[in-house]
């Protein structure tokens, strides 16, 4: 029982540091370059699709982990209170992880996920924000814009999800990693 | 997966104390992380500024590469020489506005007499886009400081926020945590721009209710210890309150947020206040100025400022802006 918890905890740590160096990543790729794009409507929010992506792979422990971790970056990176975006991602990344074992049964369950979290992470910021600092945007600016992230999250996804599994597979280090999974669960 | 919810459930749990504990931190004492925010700013910006310098050229590569050529068995020769001189193309339409961009901006830092360093926008906002911020490749050792104004060619951008050893972060003019003493074109009436209506629009208030504000009249900075007179802010589009104690008018600012690239840092003011000479010479007379046979013309020169009549007919001598 405790050789089995440690050899994954190993692998775990491995999955932790690259989850947040990815997810740093997308962050710096989120203002340099997204946000530089001026895309139609709204904005992709890189960051919380990749997230949610990770959450959804690795499930709720890592989502939160990760998310917390890059939530304190950004934060430290931006102008506004310490922890608001912290708080959001950690939540955004434990709530998709909850769904996590039903991933493999559907595509539209990551689809839904992803995009859902991009929403609804928007929308955190837009209430945290509001909430913390001075309101940025008014409540239909910010539903319209979580709308917009929601449909770039899910045009985003059938190439981004696909590029994950295989990458935590091959970090891993097993061929099938739900098996993998299935019988650590089974004891 | 029993044991991964407990855990992940603790977990989960001690991360929203901690982000809750993180944020009541700072938002009672302010500014309790400069430290660490000063290192993260200064690591993230340096390794922005490298990622907009290697996105730029592949961005123009791409662009010049998106015209398929459909017969390759032509002559790859002339393809290459098709792309190279695309891309040339590309290279010089990139160069060219940007030489356009900095010659404008020394203009309307020559107009003022204002020293300004030039820098480009290198990240807009943050990562929850929420931020009304820019951040520039210029910073402390090019003689950026925080609460220096920055400027483009159109006019007011904002303030610096932030600043390390070679970046720094500029709140916009329209962000809700912004305010910018304002006066009005021909007058030295104090009043103040503030954001938070989204990026196309400004807030101004005036504090002399006597005056009345007018649709098509222009704002520039009202100039103190830190922030330069005379920067061009924007044309008043709508008077919104005309009662109570003070004026609101919506503004529209000069400067459009979204294509933002060249700004310039005013690290030195003019010995003099520049007054309205930077703002663009108006088309003058929407009406004909027929009634010349004024007698008492030097008497009215002095523009007397909140006398509340309106400034066209009753000031002949001022065609222009001066």
């Amino acid at each position: 029982m405790w050789d089995i918890a440690d050899s994954s905890d190993t692998v775990r740590v491995r999955t932790f540091v690259v989850a947040i160096a990815l997810l740093a990543v997308a962050l710096i790729g989120q203002v340099s370059i997204v946000a530089r794009l001026g895309l139609p409507g709204g904005r992709l929010d890189l960051v919380l699709v990749l997230l949610a992506t990770i959450s959804l792979i690795e499930g709720p422990l890592v989502g939160a982990v990760s998310g917390f971790a890059v939530g304190v970056l950004a934060d430290l990176a931006s102008s506004h209170v310490l922890g608001q975006s912290a708080l959001v991602m950690c939540l955004v990344g434990y709530a998709v992880g909850l769904v996590m074992d039903a991933a493999d049964r559907s595509v539209v369950v990551p689809l839904a996920a992803i995009g859902g979290a991009s929403v609804a992470g928007t929308l955190g910021y837009a209430a945290t924000t509001s909430i913390f600092g001075a309101a940025a945007l008014t409540g239909g600016e910010a539903v319209v814009r979580a709308l917009v992230a929601g449909v770039y999250a899910v045009l985003l996804t059938p190439f981004v999800f696909p590029l994950l599994t295989a990458g935590s597979r091959r970090l891993s280090g097993r061929p099938r990693q739900s098996s993998g999974r299935l019988r650590r669960g089974a004891r | 997966m029993g044991r991964d919810t407990r855990r992940s459930r603790l977990v989960i749990i001690a991360l929203v104390i901690a982000a809750f504990a993180l944020i009541t931190l700072d938002y009672k004492t302010g500014r309790s992380a400069s430290g660490a925010r000063g290192v993260v700013h200064s690591a993230l910006g340096g390794v922005e500024d490298g990622v907009s310098a290697v996105t730029r050229p592949i961005g123009r590569t791409v662009s010049s590469l998106a015209h398929p050529n459909r017969y390759h068995d032509r002559a790859d020769r002339l393809a290459q020489d098709n792309t190279g001189l695309r891309r040339q193309l590309a290279d010089n339409a990139e160069i060219g506005r940007m030489s356009k961009q900095l010659g404008d901006l020394r203009l309307l830092a020559d107009k003022g007499q204002y020293s300004v360093v030039p820098a480009k926008v290198i990240a807009v906002g943050d990562a929850t886009g929420t931020d009304w911020t820019v951040t520039i490749n210029a910073g402390r050792d090019d003689g950026v400081d925080i609460d220096k104004t920055v400027l483009n060619a159109d006019g007011l951008v904002g303030t610096v926020s932030s600043a390390t050893a070679h970046t720094a972060v500029v709140r916009l003019a329209c962000d809700p945590n912004s305010r910018v003493g304002a006066r009005l074109e021909r007058t030295q009436l104090l009043g103040a721009v503030a954001g938070g209506q989204g990026p196309s629009t400004l807030t101004f208030t005036l504090y002399d209710a006597s005056f009345r504000v007018q649709k098509g009249d222009r704002l520039v900075t009202f100039g103190s210890m830190d922030y330069v007179a005379g920067v061009p802010i924007g044309v008043i589009t709508k008077v919104t309150d005309v009662g109570g104690l003070s004026r609101t008018a919506e503004v529209k600012p000069y400067v459009s947020v979204g294509t933002l690239d060249l700004v310039g840092v005013v690290v030195g003011r003019p010995a003099t206040d520049p007054g309205d000479r930077l703002l663009a010479p108006q088309p003058v007379p929407t009406q004909p100025v027929p009634a010349q046979p004024v007698p008492t013309s030097p008497a009215a020169q002095t523009p007397v400022p909140g006398t509340g009549t309106s400034p066209g007919p009753a000031r002949p001598g001022q065609g222009g802006t001066g």
